[in-house]
C-alpha cells in the first residue's frame, strides 16, 4: 500500500440486483477519498466480477446488496479462492438484515457495512480491511 | 437545520396573505370538482369513496403470495389488491434461468408463466376490487395477456376488471431494472395501452415518479419527470396510434412517493392535479372533465425507512400516511417498518393496514375536502413547487422530451447530483434523521423485530417447479404461437403484438420465451443476459 499505488475497488451490484443509489453514493465517497473506483453496474454475475478483478488487479471487491442475493456473494468469494485471489477483500453494503451479518462473515466476507454509516466509517472499513490483508500476506 | 424546502428554496418562518397575493381562487384551485382540481376531483371527496386500503405482497412461490393476500384481507385491505413480481420476472426471464433460478421469489412473486398467475389468483375474485400487478414495464404486455386469458377461462367480462397492470417505460433508469432496452419496452407498452383502450378494458397504467423520488430525487423533479413522462406517452398514443386523448387520458395513474416533508408532500400531490388538469386541457384539448383527472395513488416512502431503530418507521409511515389522505389521493399502499431490513413480516403488514385504518378511521381526515387549502403556507408551497417544475419539465423539453433527455443523460445526472447532494446533508447534519444522525442509540440497545426471509432451497423449489412443469406442456402448441410471435415482432413498430402474445400466453409459453423471441425479431439475443439459447425452432 506505500509503494505509491491507489487503492483500487470494484463497486458492483450481483446478480438481478437493480437497486443502485448505495453502490453509486459508496463510489463516490470512495472516490472523494482518493480511492480508484471500478464501478461495475448491475447485471454482474460472480465469474464477471472475478474476471474484472483479474484485469483490473483491484485491492478489494464492495457488493452493494438489496436483499438476499447472498448465495452469489458467498458465490463470489469461493470463485475468488480458486483463482488464488482469497486474499482480495470482499465488503457488502447494504439493507441487509442483522442475522445475516455473521452467516456472510463466516462464508468471508470481511465486513458488512449498514445503511446510515457515514463517508468516514465506510472509507476507513476499506482502508483497514485492504492492509489487514497485505499484513497477512507479509 | 437546513430550513428550506427539499429542492432548495428557503423557508421563512410566517406565511401571510402577500405570498399568495397572485393566488385566483377559481383560476388555480376551484372548488373540490372544478377545474383545474388542485382540490381533488370529486365534491364529497372521501365520503363519496374513500382511499383503497392495501399492501403490496409477493415473496416466495405463488401459492405463498396467494396466502399472503387472503391474510392482508383478513387484517383490513379494503378495495384492491397489489402484487409485486421477482426480479427474474422482471427481467423477464425464467425462474429456472441459470441467474433466474437463485433469485426465484426474492422480493416478489415468481410472475414467469400464466400457471404462476393462476395460482397467485386461486380463489381471489377478478372484479369487486382493483388488481395491481407491479415489477417492471417489460412484462406488463406479458401481465395484460394473463389478465385476458384468465379472465375468459372464468368466463368474466374482461370490461368489468379495473385495476394496473402495465407499467411505463422508463423505470430501468431508476432503479426498477429489466433487462430490456427502452425501445422493446416502450413498443410492447404502446400496444398493451392501445389493447386497453381499444378493448374498452378499465385497465391502467403506472406511470410513476415513485422510483425517480425513491432513487433520491426532490419534489420538483418528481413532478417535472412526471409530467414530461406523461406528456411524451399521451403524444404517442396520439398522434402515433391514432387514439382519442379523451380516451388516452384515462390510461395513466401516477403512483407518488410521500416522504416526511409533510406540508412539501401535500403540496406536490396539489400541483400535480393542477398540472396534469392544464396539459389535458391546454395542450391535448380534453373535452370530457373526466379526461383532466390524473389518478393518483401514494406509496410512502421506502426511502425513508430507516435501518436503525426499525420501530421509529412507524411513526413516518403514520405522518406520511396523514399526507398522502389530506391531499387527497385514490389508494395508499405502504413502506413497512421492516423496509430497510427485508420484505414485509406480518406484523409489519398489520402496522401498516392498521396505520391506515387508524388514519382513515381515527383523525376525521375523511370528513372534509382538502382541509389544508388556503393555508398561505400549503397554497405558497403549492404554487411553488409547481413553478420549479415547470423550470426543471422545460429542460426536458428543450432536449427533446423525456426519452430524449434519458439519451442525453440529463435526467441521470439529475438525479446523481439530487441524489448526492441527500447524503451530503445527511452527513453534515443539515438535514436530521432521528436513530441515524441524532439520537443514535450503540446497535446491541436496538430494537428487535421479525425478519422475513426467502431462503436458498426456497428459490430452488420454484425453479425445479418450473423445470419440471415445462416438460408438461404441449410443445408443438407452444412452437407454433412462439413462430407466429417472432414472425409478427419483425412487422414493424406499429404492429400490434398483443393478439399473438395472448395466444403465445394461452399455449403456456412462459416470459422468458416469450421475450426471448421478440428480443430474437428485433436482432438482439435470445437471453437479455447471454447465458442460454432459445430451446424452440422457430418456424
Amino acid at each position: 500500500m506505500d509503494n505509491g499505488k491507489r487503492t483500487k475497488v470494484i463497486v458492483s451490484m450481483i446478480g438481478l440486483d437493480g437497486h443502485t443509489v448505495g453502490g453509486e453514493v459508496v463510489a463516490g465517497i470512495l472516490r472523494d477519498a482518493g480511492m480508484e473506483v471500478v464501478f461495475l453496474g448491475i447485471y454482474q454475475t460472480p465469474e464477471m466480477i472475478v474476471q474484472t478483478a483479474i484485469q483490473e488487479d483491484v485491492d478489494a471487491i464492495a457488493i452493494s446488496s438489496h436483499a438476499s442475493n447472498y448465495n452469489q456473494i458467498e458465490e463470489l468469494i469461493n470463485l475468488l479462492r480458486e483463482n488464488n485471489m482469497g486474499d482480495i477483500p470482499v465488503l457488502c453494503g447494504g439493507t441487509i438484515p442483522k442475522q445475516q451479518i455473521p452467516r456472510l462473515k463466516a462464508k468471508g466476507v470481511a465486513e458488512v457495512v449498514t445503511p446510515g454509516n457515514t463517508s468516514e466509517v465506510i472509507v476507513n472499513c476499506v482502508i483497514s480491511k485492504v492492509k489487514s490483508t497485505v499484513g497477512r500476506e507479509s | 437545520m437546513k430550513r428550506e424546502t427539499d429542492y432548495g428554496q428557503p423557508i421563512k418562518a410566517v406565511y401571510t396573505p402577500k405570498d399568495i397575493e397572485d393566488l385566483d381562487y377559481e383560476k388555480d384551485l376551484g372548488d373540490p370538482g372544478s377545474y383545474p382540481y388542485t382540490r381533488g376531483y370529486y365534491r364529497d371527496g372521501y365520503r363519496s369513496r374513500i382511499w383503497t386500503q392495501r399492501m403490496t405482497a409477493g415473496l416466495g412461490s405463488s401459492t405463498d403470495t396467494n396466502k399472503v393476500l387472503k391474510k392482508y384481507r383478513e387484517m383490513g385491505q379494503r378495495g384492491g389488491i397489489c402484487v409485486i413480481c421477482d426480479r427474474a420476472a422482471a427481467m423477464p426471464i425464467d425462474s429456472d434461468h441459470p441467474i433466474g433460478r437463485k433469485e426465484a421469489g426474492i422480493l416478489g412473486w415468481p410472475g414467469s408463466s400464466l400457471l404462476e398467475f393462476e395460482e397467485l389468483m386461486d380463489g381471489i375474485p377478478l372484479t369487486g376490487h382493483s388488481i395491481t400487478l407491479l415489477g417492471s414495464s417489460a412484462c406488463s404486455a406479458l401481465r395484460l395477456a394473463y389478465l385476458v386469458v384468465l379472465a375468459e377461462k372464468r368466463g368474466v367480462n374482461l370490461q368489468e376488471v379495473h385495476g394496473s397492470i402495465t407499467e411505463y417505460p422508463f423505470a430501468n433508469y431508476f432503479g426498477q431494472t429489466d433487462g430490456q432496452p427502452l425501445e422493446i419496452n416502450l413498443k410492447l407498452l404502446l400496444d398493451a395501452v392501445e389493447y386497453i383502450i381499444r378493448n374498452k378494458i378499465r385497465m391502467r397504467t403506472g406511470v410513476l415518479s415513485q422510483h425517480f423520488q425513491e432513487s433520491g430525487g426532490n419534489n420538483a423533479q418528481a413532478l417535472a419527470v412526471e409530467m414530461a413522462m406523461l406528456d411524451e406517452l399521451c403524444g404517442l398514443l396520439v398522434n402515433e396510434r391514432g387514439l382519442d386523448f379523451d380516451d388516452v387520458a384515462l390510461f395513466p395513474y401516477e403512483l407518488v412517493s410521500v416522504g416526511t416533508r409533510f406540508f412539501e408532500e401535500i403540496a406536490k400531490i396539489r400541483a400535480l392535479r393542477r398540472m396534469w388538469a392544464k396539459l389535458a386541457k391546454e395542450k391535448f384539448n380534453a373535452k370530457t372533465e373526466k379526461a383532466c383527472h390524473l389518478l393518483v395513488a401514494v406509496h410512502t416512502s421506502g426511502r425513508t425507512m430507516t435501518y436503525q431503530q426499525p420501530l421509529n418507521n412507524i411513526v413516518r409511515c403514520a405522518i406520511q400516511t396523514l399526507a398522502g389522505a389530506i391531499a387527497g389521493c385514490t389508494a395508499i399502499d405502504n413502506a413497512c417498518f421492516d423496509n430497510a431490513h427485508a420484505e414485509p413480516s406480518p406484523l409489519a403488514a398489520r402496522m401498516s393496514l392498521n396505520t391506515q385504518h387508524i388514519v382513515a378511521d381515527e383523525t376525521g381526515v375523511t370528513d372534509v375536502v382538502d382541509p389544508l387549502a388556503g393555508s398561505y403556507f400549503v397554497e405558497y408551497l403549492t404554487s411553488r413547487v409547481e413553478e420549479e417544475a415547470y423550470k426543471i419539465w422545460s429542460g426536458i423539453e428543450a432536449l427533446g422530451g423525456m426519452s430524449a433527455a434519458l439519451k442525453a443523460g440529463y435526467i441521470q445526472n439529475m438525479l446523481k447530483e439530487s441524489m448526492q447532494k441527500r447524503h451530503r446533508e445527511m452527513e453534515s447534519e443539515e438535514r436530521l434523521i432521528v436513530g441515524v444522525n441524532e439520537r443514535v442509540i450503540p446497535p446491541e440497545e436496538d430494537f428487535e423485530i421479525p425478519i422475513q426471509e426467502v431462503q436458498e432451497h426456497d428459490s430452488e423449489n420454484i425453479a425445479r417447479r418450473m423445470e419440471e412443469w415445462k416438460q408438461t406442456r404441449n410443445v408443438s402448441l407452444i412452437r407454433e404461437t412462439l413462430s407466429r410471435l417472432h414472425s409478427d415482432a419483425k412487422k414493424g413498430s406499429r404492429y400490434n403484438l398483443m393478439p399473438s402474445i395472448v395466444e403465445a400466453v394461452r399455449s403456456y409459453a412462459t416470459a422468458g420465451e416469450i421475450m426471448g423471441v421478440i428480443r430474437q425479431a428485433y436482432g438482439l439475443s435470445y437471453d437479455p443476459l447471454n447465458m442460454i439459447e432459445c430451446p424452440f425452432e422457430l418456424d
